[in-house]
């Protein structure tokens, strides 16, 4: 996952990513890349804890050439979006799990990426929470048409994806859903 | 401007350590504003100036300089001759006097050093006197004015007036020490000084010094005080230009008539320049240790704070740049974090130190040649922010380049 986002480079071969080969960009190449293609998100949601829900969610928007209005507009859609209107001006520590986690998703869908990196989404929620993310990424991937790859051991998201492949001891495996 | 408040939250997540971060340089910043004060003063007065030149003429091979008073007349005509020959635009003759209001029992609160002069010449011959502001200035001349009116008159700087506990108006008797025993002097205080550098002077008129000095002859069977035929001590000279004072000095230097004892003109800068040679370790340790030291403390204090912050915030610069933050942004808002914390600091301590040292506290004490008492210059409000500023720009330098390097596929392993 690292390698895809760009995070990492590979010891040997190339990496394509859609029509871009990633492999052979600079740092400063790859962070703009990632900008526009790529949203993260993490098992332990990674939000800043010195900013709010909102402001969480407009970080990648600054380094996107968009005036406080227009990104005003998106990160508030977002929120809407992921549920949490009414939580914009909370800190994460005011949060449960499942809304830190929201924020994260609505963190790395703010500026329309082709693509998203899923670490563990569900891997520090309970049960519903967990469930309540999964809904929300299919509803990502129905209405918005989003690749989202995922990496996670939790039976539950794994039975979600249209995709399937197993990481057998450093190899993948593909397995075709039921 | 858009990370600018991340840039504020970030420096205000841990407040405590922010707070003595902000402590520190605060007092650091302080010292060396106190310490460039002074040095910005001495450096004024020794740097040389391109117009209104003062030339300064003393005894050429001692120390104190002491001149026969009958030079003044001719020096203040610049030893001019012939046609053609250059005069200065103005002239002061300095004659030092040392008394005590306590004979029997002198200290340095009672004890008053000045200068006997053309009164009239204070206002357009002294360096801080001839450019105050209007009311200032209408007072000195008001002060000037009473010098000449009376001639036992005295203006006495502020210091002495604190000092004596004296106020305008009272008399004082001051009984002469050392080379000016003998010359036991009787003044009225008509005046004080602006306050600032001439806290510490005391200036009356020559006439009257000059006539103590014969008088003492007639109360001692015709013998002359010692002072007599050399109280003189040194002579200031205006000139317009550097071009007018090289010849003026090189008129008054081959003059015969400055042969016994021999004089030397020098401009005022490096006349002053001399009379601080003794202090010149002490001059050189304030500059080049006392300063640097604390400019380095700030460094290292700023360093060690940003350094620990860098460090505990890895995984949230990982983060960042996994957002897709390139390296130089994260440099940039470290850098930032320090810069605020160091120049709100230093502003604070700029503005703290000039408050207190001009307003509250009339200036520094600190005797050094014949300067005794340095005010914070204007120049130290932005003094303050600079240095907190680039001193931290520097200390912060190597923990923003860490954190320009965060690799985020090691944080994240390390993570997981």
């Amino acid at each position: 996952m690292n390698l895809i986002a760009g995070l990492d480079t590979p010891s040997q071969g190339e990496i394509w990513v859609g029509d871009q080969l990633i492999s052979t960009m600079t740092e400063g190449q790859l962070a703009s890349w990632r900008t526009r293609n790529i949203g993260f998100i993490f098992q332990f949601y990674h939000l800043l804890p010195v900013l709010t829900a909102y402001e969480n969610v407009e970080l990648p928007l600054l380094l996107l050439p968009l005036s406080a209005a227009q990104r005003k507009q998106q990160v508030t859609t977002i929120l809407e979006l992921v549920g949490l209107a009414d939580r914009m001006y909370h800190r994460p520590g005011q949060l449960s799990g499942g809304q830190q986690q929201r924020v994260g998703i609505a963190r790395a869908i703010v500026t329309d990426p082709t693509a998203i990196m899923a670490d563990e989404p569900t891997g520090d929620l309970d049960a519903r929470a967990a469930e309540e993310i999964l809904n929300l990424l299919c509803m990502l991937r129905e209405s918005l048409h989003k690749t989202i790859i995922m990496v996670t051991h939790d039976p539950r998201a794994a039975q979600r994806t249209h995709r399937l492949l197993h990481l057998e001891k450093g190899l993948l495996v593909e397995q075709v859903n039921a | 401007m858009k990370y600018l408040k991340l840039i504020f939250r970030n420096v205000g997540r841990n407040r405590l350590r922010s707070l003595l971060t902000v402590l520190v340089t605060v007092v650091l910043v302080f010292v060396v504003t106190l310490v460039w004060s002074v040095l910005w003063l001495l450096d004024q007065v020794t740097t040389e100036k391109s117009q209104n030149f003062s030339a300064m003429v003393t005894e050429r091979w001692a120390i104190p300089s002491r001149l026969p008073f009958s030079y003044a007349d001719p020096l203040s005509r610049g030893a001019a001759h012939k046609p053609g020959d250059i005069q200065p635009l103005d002239s002061m003759t300095w004659q030092f006097y040392g008394g005590t209001l306590d004979a029997k029992n002198f200290t340095r609160e009672n004890i008053i050093f000045g200068i006997a002069c053309e009164p009239e010449k204070l206002a357009t011959m002294m360096d801080g006197l001839n450019d105050l502001p209007a009311e200032q200035e209408s007072q000195l001349h008001e002060d000037i004015a009473q010098l000449k009116a009376n001639r036992q008159g005295v203006n006495l700087g502020h210091n002495h007036l604190d000092a004596t506990n004296k106020r305008i108006g009272e008399r004082l008797k001051l009984t002469g020490i050392g080379n000016f025993k003998g010359l036991d002097l009787e003044f009225e205080i008509v005046g004080t000084f602006p306050a600032g550098r001439y806290d510490t002077l005391a200036a009356f008129n020559r006439d009257y010094y000059n006539n103590e000095l014969d008088a003492y002859a007639a109360r001692n069977n015709g013998r002359k005080h010692p002072l007599a035929e050399r109280s003189l001590n040194l002579m200031v000279l205006k000139v317009p230009d550097r071009a007018a004072f090289t010849r003026l000095a090189s008129q008054i230097e081959s003059s015969p008539e400055f042969s016994n004892p021999a004089i030397k003109c020098e401009t005022m800068a490096s006349g002053i320049s001399s009379m601080l040679e003794s202090f010149r370790d002490l001059i050189w340790g304030m500059r080049w240790l006392l300063a640097p030291a604390c400019l380095v403390t700030i460094l290292l204090v700023i360093a060690n704070a940003i350094s620990i912050s860098v460090r505990e915030r890895r995984l949230e610069l990982a983060v960042l740049k996994v957002l897709g933050f390139r390296p130089y942004q994260l440099l940039i808002l470290v850098l930032g974090e320090s810069l605020l914390l160091g120049s709100v600091a230093g502003l604070i301590s700029a503005g703290l130190t000039y408050g207190i040292i001009n307003w509250g506290l009339g200036g520094i004490s600190f005797p050094i040649g014949f300067f005794d008492r340095f005010m914070i210059p204007t120049a130290a409000l932005w003094w303050g922010p600079a240095i907190g500023g680039l001193a931290s720009l520097l200390g912060s330098f190597l923990p923003a380049w860490s954190a320009r390097g965060v690799k985020a596929a090691n944080v994240f392993s390390k993570v997981a």
